[in-house]
């Protein structure tokens, strides 16, 4: 047997962190259509929100579309002819037709209404009023798409659709955003494999479920029921926890002496591809595999209060979950590689993808069905164990964030 | 006769040139509505011959592989589509899972 993982019997990691306590955790949160209202409130309209990557628009007149039904907008991610990326929200200002109605592209001149020909330039301001003289007293300069706050982090664009938004991304992300300083995002975002769906659950239902990882042996087990596990540590215990005032990570090893399937063993031989692979770099970026264990295999970075990001030597993926209804999510899943130099080293990573695809599958329907069951009524709380620490930072910043909008009022 | 639509040291994997499918939806597609006795008998064709395929579609890179080279490189992604059904799953769907055409491949 390789080098054991932590056991069960060791110090919890709730004892690091008494102030998150130990007890059950309401289940109102997840079923509530009034406290969906808050979170959207006092939340998803207060913070920097993940909405895509500088790759998805890297030339001036590139933009893209995010409906978010959780902000009650649609926002234009636009890059500039000065190189700049600005979001707006996406509407005309004459009757307010929603500017843009596709998802993405490229504006080679103005961003033109369909309904009556307004037509704004990349920057956001109006540049053409059809029929201008048949309207009374307007300034121009007032009617331009109204802007959002945009900023960029390691080539993620993130928006905040507050008009003053609290704190900069900068200060937002903190000590968690520069540990990834020298982390090759870029170089490893050349193949996106990018699946949506609209899954009938509460966000957080669909996002505790990333958050921890020891359901694995028994919800995975026809697929990696051991990747991160072994027959001394059953349970796939992380390896540690850190924990921000807002954001968390777990690290997590891999059992690097699991036998492979088939096709897997040849898809280990060809690089990328594979449900974990054993890491080689001397010195990553300090946020990557911060205990610098060798047995570690992935990093998950929970980025309040949306966002997971999965962190591995040489491909990462991301889960973001917008929130549609108290019962109802979209489920973004992006799966990044490397540029595969080689056709062989393509199917490599089209078997990580596709088992990662299916494993995702096999969660799917488990969430639909506990959705189910928390809007039954039959209980009001559930309760967590060590392993789900990240699930109650969740709950507990969400809580310091609705109560202090409350007081703001 | 037909065309040779594979190189030739490939020859005998030419019955199952339906494979060689170059988006996911269609490669998903395939598996979830062919039947297992079909993925059976592609997957065991393909892993017979798979060291050799991919010893040789490594050295081609992605932009330039001639077309016959393309359809067997598409015929190797078949084949990590169907992987989890033979390996894991015993049956062409993910089991007890979520319906696979809720879960859209951007992608494709």
């Amino acid at each position: 047997m390789a080098t054991a993982l932590r056991a069960s019997n060791e110090k919890k990691w709730h004892e690091q962190y008494p102030e998150l306590g130990t007890g059950p955790i309401p289940i109102e949160p997840y079923v509530s259509r009034e406290y969906f209202e808050k979170e959207r409130a006092l939340i998803f309209r207060k913070v920097w929100l993940n909405a895509g990557r500088v790759e998805q628009i890297p030339n001036p007149g590139d933009y893209f579309v995010k409906d978010l039904a959780v902000l009650q907008t649609s926002i234009l991610i636009v890059r500039g002819k000065d190189g700049a990326i600005r979001a707006f929200h996406n509407m005309c200002a004459h009757r307010g037709n929603k500017l843009v109605a596709d998802t993405g592209g490229t504006c080679r001149g103005l961003f033109t209404c369909k309904f009556h020909g307004w037509a704004y330039a990349l920057d956001g301001s109006l540049s053409h009023i059809a029929d201008e003289a048949s309207f009374f007293d307007l300034n121009k300069a007032d009617l331009g798409m109204t802007p959002i706050a945009v900023d960029t982090w390691e080539g993620f664009v993130f928006i905040n659709v507050d008009p003053h938004p609290a704190e900069s991304l900068r200060d937002y992300l903190g000590e968690i955003g520069t540990g990834f300083v020298g982390y090759p995002f870029g170089e490893l975002s050349a193949e996106l494999f990018f699946w949506q769906t609209e899954i009938k659950a509460n966000w957080k239902v669909v996002k505790d479920a990333f958050q921890e990882v020891w359901h694995i042996p028994t919800l995975h087990h026809k697929t990696i029921p051991n990747v991160f596990s072994d027959a001394v540590n059953k349970y796939g215990h992380a390896l540690n926890f850190t924990l921000y005032p807002r954001h968390g990570r777990i690290s997590l090893g891999g059992n690097y002496e699991r036998k492979p399937t088939t096709v897997e063993s040849f898809a280990l031989r060809y690089g990328s591809g594979a449900t974990v692979i054993k890491h080689a770099s001397i010195n990553p970026p300090k946020g990557v595999n911060p205990m610098r264990d060798p047995r570690w295999a992935t990093d998950g970075n929970a980025l309040f209060p949306n966002c997971l990001m999965y962190v591995s030597e040489r491909s990462y993926l991301t889960h973001i979950f917008w929130p549609l209804a108290e019962n109802r999510t979209l489920w973004e899943a992006r799966f990044y590689y490397p540029k595969a130099k080689t056709l062989a080293e393509r199917f490599s990573q089209e078997y990580a993808k596709v088992i990662l695809r299916d494993i995702n599958m096999e969660d799917g329907s488990t969430l639909e069905r506990t959705q189910t069951m928390l809007a039954s009524g039959a209980k009001t709380e559930i309760v967590l164990q060590d392993q789900e620490l990240l699930i109650r930072q969740h709950h507990k910043v969400a809580e310091e964030y609705i109560s202090a909008g409350r007081q703001d009022r | 006769m037909a065309e040779r639509q594979l190189p030739a040291a490939f020859a005998e994997l030419e019955s199952f040139i339906d494979w060689s499918l170059a988006t996911e939806r269609e490669r998903t597609a395939r598996r979830q509505t062919i039947g297992m006795a079909a993925i059976k008998a592609f997957y065991d064709a393909m892993v017979a011959r798979l060291d050799e395929i991919l010893k040789y579609l490594n050295d081609f890179p992605q932009e330039s592989a001639p077309d016959d080279v393309r359809r067997l490189f598409f015929m190797t992604l078949s084949l990590a589509e169907v992987a989890p059904a033979v390996e894991n799953f015993g049956q062409p769907g993910v089991v007890d899972g979520y319906e696979y055409t809720r879960f859209v491949p951007v992608h494709d």
